[in-house]
């Protein structure tokens, strides 16, 4: 029988003390993450705490950062957490109050799901069937694996966009919104698109880090939801909100000289239209950029009226080749403009 | 004292329809408790499907569904609670889709059905092989919806009944380490199964029978408890499930000699013949020396008649936790498999419409305004073994009823109180434990009650090795006198919350063993080597096991009759059960 190290990020709330502390336990093979960390509470330290449940990945309660990823702690081997015997650090998840040791407090990430009201609304016109709804095995099966999410909050804890706005509805809430959006059984469905759309936080904010799609145990692919949010959206005509405008303005800047154009971008997010008719919100917008656009300007990352002019004549024309190929699939794929842009965005570490 | 009028405790199938049908009400408070949060209930766990004679897939009907139902669990089936679980299934099922539900589909649109063991017909509805968490999920959904309040993660540590009339409970806040008295003029359990006390089991680390010992504690008689389902397909070592769906889809099980032995034990069911029949099949494959692995403790299970294609589309969760918890690729090699603690037929004893009463027993208690539901109830309509997929069903359909029974009850129903003498027990259950200082500890007598339990009361049992289980129980029960523990915090003490539930674990695994040793026949998940035989003269009843008194050893036994009026058809009689 092999000996494993474990260190644990603790925390003791009664005295506010956060430290590591470290355990050797004895494995066995295909002993789990969870299993040693019941050896420790069982034989070791009664005080170790932790949230655990089912111990087959289904009910979503022991998800915790494993050697700094966020996971279900019962479907990790220790012999695969464990490279070449180091080792295995685990600590609570991220974006998220710990309350004591591996417990979070869960509330606000439950909460999202409240907020993007992730339940059925029935059709109020009209009675349901006798029997059930009839629903194609493909429409099914579109929206299915977004129905499998457990609700661990790996994503959330993971998520980079939730690390930095409290805000953000993040990627579980708005993937169970999708396979609300996407079921024929939902009366709501342009209400939850305008809603996602508008609301601060919604799908306009995610960065496509891709993070959740990674982080998930149960293949739900919430950026992929968000993304096929966004293409819903602008076909159901939500298309005057700064994310989409932010989208439109990166592109127009990209096409026109072959590269963001920082100066502008601001500009066409908040929309010129409503800058112009003296909208006060809007220039409230602006002004919220002014200190990020001076810390870009010292160092020296916003483009100078100089600087502007990109790409020369033959790199706009391959661009514009790209622009044309892409928009040939529109009808097939309308959103792989705004994706082409998106995916410049991350190639390019952000701006 | 916190105050509401309906208190729902258990967040799983049963206690979330059941929190659903009242929120009906908009007059009525009402709230759920729950030792863990909702989502994280153990029905989530449940894989399968989910039972109802819709007719989907080949025709079927709620009397074929009831008969088989009767059969399966061996004639020891209330047949009023058949009549109303297989009656009432497909529209409960309707009401779901209705919902949202993630039901999977049928070429023509409609909610898919595939076969499941003792099933005579097609009819387990099915979300992939994870049902129930879709159908979990959807409730909690609409509960969210209503706005309906709920107490997560508070434990609910005592049930107040004051001269039969219940008045609510004594909970503590997990996070807080609070301890309040909730009164309530109507209380539910929805509290799930007990068969954590199993060293092998499907069951969640939170399916330790706090209910169950709750209401034993208060003067209930728990009903059936010797009656546990041992599930013939679990991982080896750890018992986790690996769902009966996969047999439904067309699995072999074999032996060391790849032989499918259930040739015979049930020829004409083979795979799919009920699960009490499978388990005990494996089992003497085990021990007539043809199990397999180094360990010869199980037998395989072959996915590969199935077709990778179908695994992946209808078995996902099989084919993960196969590779994920045995390293084993289904779609490559057979997977090793045993016999698991599953199901507890046994539990609180109610009516068709979740009041818990004593059925058919002159002068028994009447407990006012409590009511159970699920698994931690005894309707009974498993009676001596449940057929897969009927214990959603079951969850769903008699939460809905005890639901409504509530609704019928409660405008009845005098407001209620709870003072704190009443709440001195729960009080001094968490002081003793706060400040023992024993020498034993929860994990160790914990670990040597599961093996005593699944060795010495487990698939098979006898005389001898029931008496030395018992004797080992009431040992344990002793050095539990002594334990301490680690944790004396306020905050998250899950150190605290174990030792509790070791507590209602040890008392209820001795009810267990008396049931057993008193039954002296082997019927449903019951098998006694000893008594092979059901005998019907003597044991077509179901078993009560009141606490005991000052003065008494151990429960006392009574016995009461089987339901056999059932309301729309004549009785199924008593016959032999074969497959």
């Amino acid at each position: 029988m092999a000996q494993q190290e474990l260190i644990i990020q603790r925390y003791n709330p009664d005295t506010d003390e956060s430290y590591e502390e470290s355990f050797n336990v004895d494995v066995q093979p295909g002993q789990t993450v969870l299993d040693s960390l019941n050896a420790i509470k069982w034989e070791q330290d009664g005080t170790l705490s932790f949230r655990m449940s089912c111990r087959h990945a289904i009910c979503g309660s022991c998800a915790m950062k494993v050697n700094g990823q966020s996971m279900l702690s019962c479907q990790t081997q220790v012999d695969a957490a464990a490279e070449r015997g180091d080792p295995i650090t685990v600590g609570p998840q991220g974006n998220q109050n710990v309350i004591k040791d591996l417990v979070v407090d869960v509330e606000k990430f439950l909460h999202q799901f409240e907020r993007a009201e992730t339940w059925l609304e029935p059709y109020e016109d009209q009675e349901p069937p006798e029997r059930e709804y009839r629903q194609k095995v493909e429409e099914f099966d579109h929206w299915s694996h977004a129905s499998t999410c457990i609700h661990c909050g790996a994503c959330y804890s993971d998520c980079t966009v939730a690390a930095v706005d409290e805000n953000f509805l993040g990627p579980a809430a708005l993937a169970k919104a999708y396979r609300f959006v996407m079921d024929s059984r939902d009366a709501k469905r342009e209400e939850r698109l305008q809603f996602l759309s508008e609301e601060q936080g919604g799908i306009w904010d995610c960065t496509r880090c891709y993070m959740c799609v990674q982080a998930c145990p149960k293949d739900v692919l919430p950026m992929d939801a968000i993304m096929e949010l966004r293409t819903l959206a602008i076909e159901a005509g939500h298309v005057n909100n700064h994310g989409v405008r932010h989208h439109k303005g990166f592109m127009s800047g990209v096409r026109k000289r072959g590269r963001l154009d920082e100066m502008m971008l601001p500009v066409q997010s908040v929309g010129i239209g409503r800058l112009l008719t003296g909208n006060l919100a809007a220039h409230k917008e602006m002004m919220d950029y002014t200190p990020g656009a001076i810390r870009l300007l010292k160092s020296r990352k916003l483009l100078t009226i100089a600087q502007r002019h990109g790409a020369n004549a033959e790199g706009r024309e391959q661009i514009e080749r790209i622009f044309e190929e892409v928009e040939a699939e529109k009808h097939h794929h309308d959103v792989d403009a705004e994706a082409f842009g998106a995916e410049f965005e991350t190639a390019i570490g952000g701006h | 004292m916190l105050q509401h009028d309906v208190l729902i405790v258990g967040s799983g199938l049963a206690g979330m329809r059941a929190a659903l049908e009242v929120s009906s009400d908009p007059t009525l408070d009402v709230a759920i408790l729950s030792k863990v949060h909702p989502l994280r209930s153990h029905s989530g766990a449940a894989q399968g499907g989910i039972a109802a004679s819709l007719g989907n897939s080949a025709e079927d009907s709620w009397d074929l569904h009831m008969f088989d139902t009767v059969k399966g669990g061996d004639y020891l089936v209330d047949q009023d609670a058949a009549e109303v679980l297989t009656r009432e299934g497909p529209e409960n099922i309707f009401e779901l889709e209705h919902m949202g539900c993630a039901f999977s589909r049928d070429d023509e649109g409609r909610v898919a059905q595939r076969r499941f063991g003792g099933h005579t017909a097609p009819r387990a509805c099915y979300a992939a092989d994870r049902t129930g968490h879709a159908v979990l999920t959807v409730l909690f959904e609409q509960l969210l919806r209503r706005g309906v309040k709920v107490y997560s993660e508070w434990y609910a540590l005592d049930l107040v009944v004051k001269d039969n009339v219940c008045q609510g409970l004594v909970a503590y806040d997990i996070l807080s380490g609070q301890i309040e008295a909730i009164s309530a003029k109507a209380v539910m359990f929805g509290t799930g199964g007990y068969g954590r006390a199993f060293r092998v089991t499907t069951n969640a680390f939170a399916s330790t029978g706090d209910g169950v010992v709750m209401a034993y504690r208060a003067g209930i008689p728990l009903e059936d408890m010797e009656f546990v389902q041992f599930h013939p397909t679990g991982l080896q070592g750890s018992g986790i499930l690996l769902s009966e769906a996969a047999r439904g889809e067309g699995a072999h099980i074999v032996n060391s000699d790849g032989f499918r032995f259930m040739e015979n034990y049930a020829p004409g069911r083979m795979e799919l013949a009920p699960r009490d029949i499978v388990a005990r099949a494996e089992q003497s494959e085990i021990e007539a020396g043809r199990g397999v692995t180094a360990l010869r403790d199980s037998v395989f299970m072959d996915l590969r008649p199935i077709g990778e294609e179908r695994i992946r589309y209808a078995l996902p969760s099989v084919l993960h936790l196969a590779r994920d918890f045995a390293g084993i690729d289904p779609l490559d090699a057979p997977v090793p498999i045993q016999p698991t603690a599953h199901y507890s037929m046994g539990g609180i004893p109610c009516d068709i419409n979740g009041q818990v009463r004593v059925k058919d027993v002159d002068g028994a208690p009447e407990i006012t305004g409590f009511f159970a539901a699920g698994e931690a109830s005894c309707v009974s309509v498993h009676g001596a073994n449940r057929l897969g997929t009927n214990s959603l069903l079951e969850a769903v359909v008699m939460g809905r009823r005890a639901g409504r029974g509530i609704l019928d009850a409660v405008h009845d129903l005098e407001p209620t109180s709870i003072d704190e003498g009443d709440m001195a027990n729960a009080v001094g259950e968490v002081d003793h434990f706060l400040s023992a200082d024993g020498s034993q500890k929860v994990g160790q007598i914990r670990a040597e009650l599961r093996d005593t339990m699944m060795d010495k009361c487990g698939v098979f049992r006898d005389d001898a090795e029931l008496k030395e289980c018992l004797s080992e129980v009431k040992d344990y029960q002793e050095r539990f006198r002594n334990v301490s523990i680690d944790d004396h915090g306020s905050t998250f003490n899950t150190d605290l919350l174990d030792a509790i539930e070791l507590g209602h674990m040890l008392e209820y695994s001795e009810v267990i063993t008396v049931g057993a040793i008193a039954r002296q026949e082997s019927r449903g998940g019951h098998a006694r080597r000893d008594f092979p035989d059901r005998d019907d003269e003597n044991w077509h009843r179901h078993t009560l096991a009141y606490r005991p008194q000052d003065g008494e050893d151990g429960p006392r036994l009574e016995y009461c009759e089987v339901n056999m009026e059932p309301k729309f058809r004549e009785p199924f009689p008593l016959q032999e059960r074969t497959y």
